[in-house]
């Protein structure tokens, strides 16, 4: 048995908030369970199966997304396992509350991307929008495990509240990236606007050049050797979330320590000063 | 059984089970793996009286360590979990930590958890950073030449330990020969060390003594001084020389395949190059769980 293939019937209506489509539902309840799922769209609730079309396609258990210009929101939220594709783009909450699986969109996707994400694994190819594994409407943390990868750029405060887990941009983010952070590690391959780590209490933001400005409560740590990215920089060149613009080999780089007014220990590694 | 002239006594090792786990440390140069390892592994002989066995198992390039740096693996073997536990952060923390460069990893990942960077982390004051990469917790903690990068934890597994043979000859030259040739081949072997000095022990012990509250004496029956004075002696005649080696292991076969590798040698020397016999010590099946018989490990 193959996966199923969910195309957008009317890819010029409002929003679909795809809450609930779930390779996991998929396995339990089989494709009936799938198409007769309700979901919200506009003002309305409608069947899974009148909003796409389905038909058997890709590895067994996966699901298939052609969104074909509609706005699909929440895509993977809550996800605990299997397989995700979406053929196109993507709006808001992408893999919000996520656990588990793998989620991959091959075009750009919206805000709240990986927000309050606890595990498994995202990838986006396209562009993120703000909130990047920040915390859900309410919450006090973000995304506390698993791993982002965004093949383009992103937006603004990307990590923030971040608690655990990796988020590898390949492009540049924009301003206040891990604005609060707590712990975990963002790693941005072509800089990032201002104010990088603003309050940040733990964790790391990895950059091949220092931020556009850094928040005043940052301290310089100075050069030295970091054994941990020769073991970071292993795992993401094999994931192939490695930014290109980073060196493939050495530990070296600059540290700035903060956020100090915050009370915060955390880091901002430049690598590209080494 | 005889082979190569050496006469292979027909008895038994008795080996017990013992907690055990790897460690791979690594550091700059090859010379300063060689100072942690060292310090870390010293006074590690028996858990008689040192809490722990540990030597090296073996040297790592610099392609088959994390950080692809000059290592090597480390076994430490215990009596009890928490005992294992406690070896395991005193010397990682006196031993690795101080030593320059270094850093440290798990070397088991299967087996019951015991701490690691995460008994050592609160030397960082504060300052220390939990990493987790590939789905492994590392402990950052800041020292004065940089930051000792640790693994949070290791794993524990049920190991062997008190494997052993025991080298009969002619003279103490050719018994140190036979010694050392065994001790090169079974360093070959993974998964099992041999945690006395140089490998070899020479005061090998029989349980308690005649002293009150002693947990082991000389064992007299081995003393080749002794012949014609100790009772139930098993000093044949034209034997000056006795040495015993001690494997631990990771697994049954491990001791097994390190006893073979080891006789073996010693044996390939033969009756030309002084050793007489090979025997084993035993406690007439009372001591430990594992009995390796050497005939058994032989065929």
């Amino acid at each position: 048995m193959s996966g199923v293939v969910l195309t957008t019937r009317d890819p010029a209506g409002p929003p679909i908030d795809m809450t609930g489509v779930l390779p996991e539902r998929l396995a339990e309840g089989g494709r009936e369970a799938l198409a007769g799922l309700m979901l919200v769209r506009g003002r309305g609730r409608h069947r899974l199966d009148a909003l796409f079309a389905m038909e058997d396609g890709g590895p067994f258990g996966a699901l298939i997304l052609r969104p074909g210009g509609a706005v699909l929101d929440g895509v993977g939220t809550g996800m605990t396992a299997g397989d995700i594709r979406v053929e196109g783009d993507c709006g808001a909450y992408l893999g919000s509350a996520m656990r588990g699986g793998t989620l991959t969109v091959e075009g750009n996707c919206g805000a709240f991307a990986a927000a309050g994400m606890a595990g498994g694994s995202l990838r986006v190819l396209g562009d993120a929008g703000d909130f990047l594994g920040a915390p859900l409407a309410g919450g006090t943390r973000g995304m506390s495990g698993g791993s982002v990868l965004v093949m383009g750029n992103a937006g603004d405060r990307v990590g923030e509240r971040m608690r655990r887990g990796l988020i590898a941009v390949h492009g540049r983010v924009g301003r206040l990236c891990g604005a609060r952070m707590i712990a975990g590690t963002v790693v941005v391959g072509a800089g990032c606007g201002p104010d990088a780590g603003q309050a940040m209490r733990r964790g790391s933001i990895l950059l091949p050049q220092a931020p556009d400005a850094v928040p005043s409560g940052f301290v310089d740590g100075g050069m030295n050797d970091w054994l941990f990215l020769d073991l970071m920089r292993k795992e993401l060149i094999d994931g192939g979330a490695w930014p290109s613009g980073f060196s493939t080999a050495g530990t070296r780089a600059r540290r700035l320590i903060g956020d100090r007014s915050a009370g915060g220990i955390g880091e901002v590694l430049i690598l590209g000063e080494a | 059984m005889r082979l190569n002239g050496v006469l292979i006594d027909d008895t038994f090792a008795e080996a017990f089970p013992m907690l055990g786990t790897r460690l791979v440390i690594t550091a700059d140069t090859p010379a300063w793996v060689q100072a942690a390892v060292v310090s870390m592994t010293g006074f590690a002989t028996s858990v008689i009286a040192c809490g722990c066995e540990a030597a090296m198992e073996r040297v790592l390039p610099f392609d088959e360590t994390p950080d692809s740096r000059p290592g090597a693996a480390v076994l430490l073997f215990a009596m009890s979990k928490a005992e294992l536990a406690k070896q395991v952060a005193r010397r990682v923390g006196q031993c690795v930590m101080t030593c320059p460069g270094t850093a440290c990893y798990a070397g088991l990942r299967e087996g019951s958890v015991i701490p690691l960077g995460n008994a050592l982390r609160y030397f960082g004051d504060g300052w220390q950073i939990a990493k987790r990469i590939g789905g492994r917790r590392y402990w950052r903690i800041p020292v004065m030449d940089g930051e000792f990068l640790c693994e949070a934890a290791t794993a524990a597994v049920e190991g062997v330990g008190g494997g052993n043979f025991i080298i009969l000859a002619a003279d103490r030259c050719s018994g140190l020969a036979a010694a050392q040739a065994a001790v090169l081949a079974i360093r070959n072997v993974p998964g099992a060390i041999l945690p006395f000095p140089g490998g070899v022990v020479r005061s090998g012990s029989k349980i308690g003594g005649k002293y009150k509250g002693l947990i082991a004496s000389t064992n007299t029956a081995f003393c080749p001084t002794l012949r014609a004075a100790a009772p139930a002696s098993l000093v044949p005649e034209g034997v000056e020389s006795i040495l015993e080696l001690v494997i631990d292991g990771v697994s049954e076969a491990a001791v097994a395949a390190a006893m073979r590798a080891g006789i073996a040698a010693v044996a390939e020397l033969g009756a030309a190059g002084g050793v007489v016999s090979v025997t084993a010590g035993n406690y007439g099946g009372k001591l430990g769980r594992y009995q390796f018989r050497l005939h058994e490990v032989m065929a």
